[in-house]
């Protein structure tokens, strides 16, 4: 019997990464093949749903396939480093150590040994399923022997739900007819905050003097949160920068119907879920081309091929002003949705990890 | 023109090449609409140049590393000042009585050893902090006495206001860029005239001038111009942003350290494969034809084309062989019919040589790498 078993550093609710591990676990299982997940640590939500990595050498039958979700540093990396099992990479990327320079060390420290871990798991691994060809790239060029791109599983619709109309009324209250620009990502140097700040203020200045920008997602990295609401206060935009975290799923579908525009200047992103949300919400969404966010949006946005706030600014009122436009974007982005259905992730999940136990099968 | 491309709702199974096409290409439209609002905005004061680049300076003001020159030093200083003091009075507080009794004793006991080294840890810290404070001070002493050898800037109102467009070399400028598709900038812009030519020939151009004044003829044809000199523009343009540059005017009276910046954001703004368009004096026609009061005041003095040539294809460029243009105030050769024409002749070539070649030449250049 065919047998995948996930490896996952922390298995969390209500998490990108932990509901795509119950998700593939529940998939595994319903193609009639045996799983189960590891884990570093998991939430006490989900302790029953895992067991600790260190105990899957007592459990290994031959032929196992070993599934790693990679996305941070962890002693599991070490741990399936030591194993002879066959190995796939479910990569979802390390945002670069460059980013949090001067901002966080320990952070910093923290990517620099994902980094590292990602280059020795690389040639070691049997196969790299990455979220986007852009991810896939990274693993191939760190010697990855073989790559597939299989979306991350994310079912929205029974995530998301209905907005919930108590925070839709609430929203709508606090900014009247203003121009609501949204972002939803943690609040990390890498997401380009600050250029979201100077966006607000040069479309305030030029376009819409009552704009407000919405920010949803924790401030991961402290000193660099202080310093984009610092410099919103110093920008006179303290009134007008308004940050939600902890959103329940109506909350956050809430704040993703209330925007206008939904307005990414990420400038890295292995996938960007947030994106697909927009697309679900009818949200129109502006990005920066920065890692895979050309590919996740495709043409169902306005893609900008720069973070600078002017050119953003332009982008957000053209949308803004032209209702055929913000029509399209939404019939467009609805469309893309199907590109990223769960089920079609599900069956090329199986498909993929299916031919890899089949090799496993011949050398055996 | 907007595509009625069916979504999955009204049943489309899916979507003909024609019609993902047609989106691609809408979309295009609107990308080159928000870039001429900027354009637009940028013309017309809206948005002031440099504006975006002092957002970023603000923010960096905020973030860990982000003081500049002089005030990050004293800043940087001050904390080592405040760190370089050990504080040997340990708490005593605690919860329980016996608690602070320990601590106390604790720290009666130890106090003797303690005195001893962090004296030695301090007068370690305060020699650094010192050191510091003598290096800080001679960096601003050699700052101040680089500004006294700062020579002044060319008065405005004594430099002839440009008119590249009609110039000897408008044509062969035109020439070098037409088909170039990303940004063209046009530096000392005056008014207009060249990024009229440019952008008559399909080219995405616009200039910049370090006057106002000489700008409102261009302004007045709706064209993308704006008041700054070329080093501030350029210092806020982004890396590979730029499809060619065309350098003229002020350029010839730089500063060498300018002039050495001027050519790094040239190398670094320019794509690869972008084309370097650049026009100047020849020293010997900047000897003869640019007015007293310039030569007297400038900063700097124009080079020959061998220099620039040298100076780009250092920077990674391919240099073109220079054009010569501007007056011709060469000696015509004697004729024949003279015993002495042969020597004569040789006496006219070498002044002309020396002293009376062309007064301007045009350089084309392409970034290689």
């Amino acid at each position: 019997m065919t047998a995948v078993h996930q490896f996952v550093p922390a298995l969390l609710p209500r998490d990108a990464t932990g509901d795509h591990t119950l998700a593939l676990r529940d998939t595994f299982r319903a193609a009639g093949w045996e799983s189960d997940i590891y884990v570093e640590a998991a939430h006490d939500e989900l302790q029953h749903e895992a067991t600790y990595f260190e105990k899957y050498p007592g459990r290994a039958r031959p032929g196992d396939i070993l599934l790693y979700q990679l996305g941070t540093s962890s002693p599991v990396a070490e741990f399936l480093l030591d194993r002879s099992e066959p190995l796939v990479l479910d990569y979802h990327n390390v945002t670069p150590a460059s980013f949090y320079v001067g901002w966080e060390d320990h952070t910093t420290a923290k990517v620099t040994l994902a980094h590292e871990q990602v280059v020795s798991l690389a040639p070691r691994a049997v196969l790299g399923i990455a979220d986007s060809a852009f991810n896939a790239r990274e693993l191939a060029a760190l010697g990855c022997p073989a790559t597939e791109v299989v979306p991350i599983l994310v079912d929205l619709e029974s995530e998301g739900g209905s907005a919930d109309p108590r925070e839709l009324a609430r929203l709508a209250a606090r900014h009247g007819e203003a121009t609501v620009l949204l972002f939803v990502g943690r609040i990390s140097p890498n997401k380009g905050h600050e250029r979201l700040i100077e966006t607000l203020w040069v479309y305030r200045h030029l376009y819409d003097p009552d704009a407000r920008l919405h920010l949803v997602g924790p401030a991961v990295t402290p000193d660099y949160a202080a310093a984009v609401f610092d410099f919103a206060d110093e920008l006179g935009l303290a009134g007008a920068v308004h940050h939600g975290e902890g959103l329940s799923a109506g909350q956050l579908t809430a704040w993703y119907e209330d925007a206008d525009i939904f307005v990414c200047l990420s400038r890295h992103e292995g996938f960007c879920i947030p994106l697909l949300e927009a697309m679900q919400a009818g949200t129109p969404i502006v990005a920066f081309d920065a890692g895979a966010v050309g590919e996740t949006l495709g043409d169902a946005g306005i893609l900008l091929p720069t973070t600078r706030p002017a050119t953003v600014a332009a982008a957000v009122d053209r949308v803004r002003r032209d209702s055929d436009l913000a029509r399209n974007l939404e019939r467009w982005g609805r469309r893309r949705l199907d590109d990223f259905s769960p089920e079609l992730t599900r069956q090329r999940f199986v498909e993929v990890l299916g031919r890899v136990a089949d090799q496993v099968r011949v050398v055996a | 023109m907007t595509p009625d491309a069916p979504g999955p709702a009204e049943g489309a199974e899916a979507e003909s090449n024609a019609d993902v096409a047609g989106r691609i290409r809408y979309l295009d439209e609107v990308m080159a609409e928000i870039d001429a609002e900027v354009r637009r905005r940028r013309a017309s004061g809206d948005l002031p140049a440099g504006l975006e680049a002092e957002l970023d300076e603000l923010f960096l003001e905020f973030s860990p590393v982000g003081l500049q020159g002089r005030a990050r030093l004293r800043e940087t200083l001050s904390l080592v000042d405040g760190s370089a003091y050990v504080d040997i009075a340990v708490p005593t507080e605690s919860n329980k009585m016996v608690g602070s009794y320990i601590k106390g004793s604790i720290r009666k006991g130890l106090g003797w050893y303690m005195n001893f080294i962090v004296a030695q840890i301090v007068k370690f810290a305060w020699s650094v902090s010192r050191m510091f404070h003598v290096v800080v001070d001679h960096i601003e002493v050699l700052e101040a006495s680089m500004e006294t050898h700062r020579s002044p800037d060319l008065p405005a109102d004594v430099v002839p206001a440009a008119d590249p467009g009609s110039a000897w070399w408008a044509k062969s400028a035109v020439e070098a860029l037409t088909g170039v598709t990303d940004r063209v900038l046009v530096g000392d812009c005056g008014d207009g005239s060249l990024v009229a030519a440019l952008v008559a020939v399909g080219v995405d151009a616009y200039g910049v001038d370090p006057s106002d004044l000489v700008l409102e003829p261009a302004l007045d044809r709706g064209l993308d111009v704006r008041a700054e000199g070329i080093l501030d523009h350029l210092g806020v343009v982004a890396a590979e942003a730029l499809g060619a540059m065309v350098l003229t005017g002020s350029l010839q009276w730089l500063r060498p350290n300018e002039r050495e910046h001027l050519v790094d954001l040239v190398s670094s703004r320019l794509v690869v494969g972008g084309v370097l368009v650049l026009h100047s004096t020849t020293p010997e026609g900047w000897a003869s034809s640019a007015s007293t009061v310039v030569r007297d005041l400038a900063p700097g003095r124009p080079l020959h084309a061998e220099t620039w040539a040298h100076l780009l294809a250092a920077r990674g460029f391919a240099v073109s062989a220079p054009e010569w243009g501007g007056a011709d105030r060469r000696l015509a050769r004697v004729g024949n019919g003279s015993a002495d024409a042969d020597s004569v002749n040789a006496a006219i070539d070498t002044i002309n040589d020396l002293l009376l070649g062309p007064t301007e030449y045009l350089v084309v250049a392409t970034r290689e790498r």
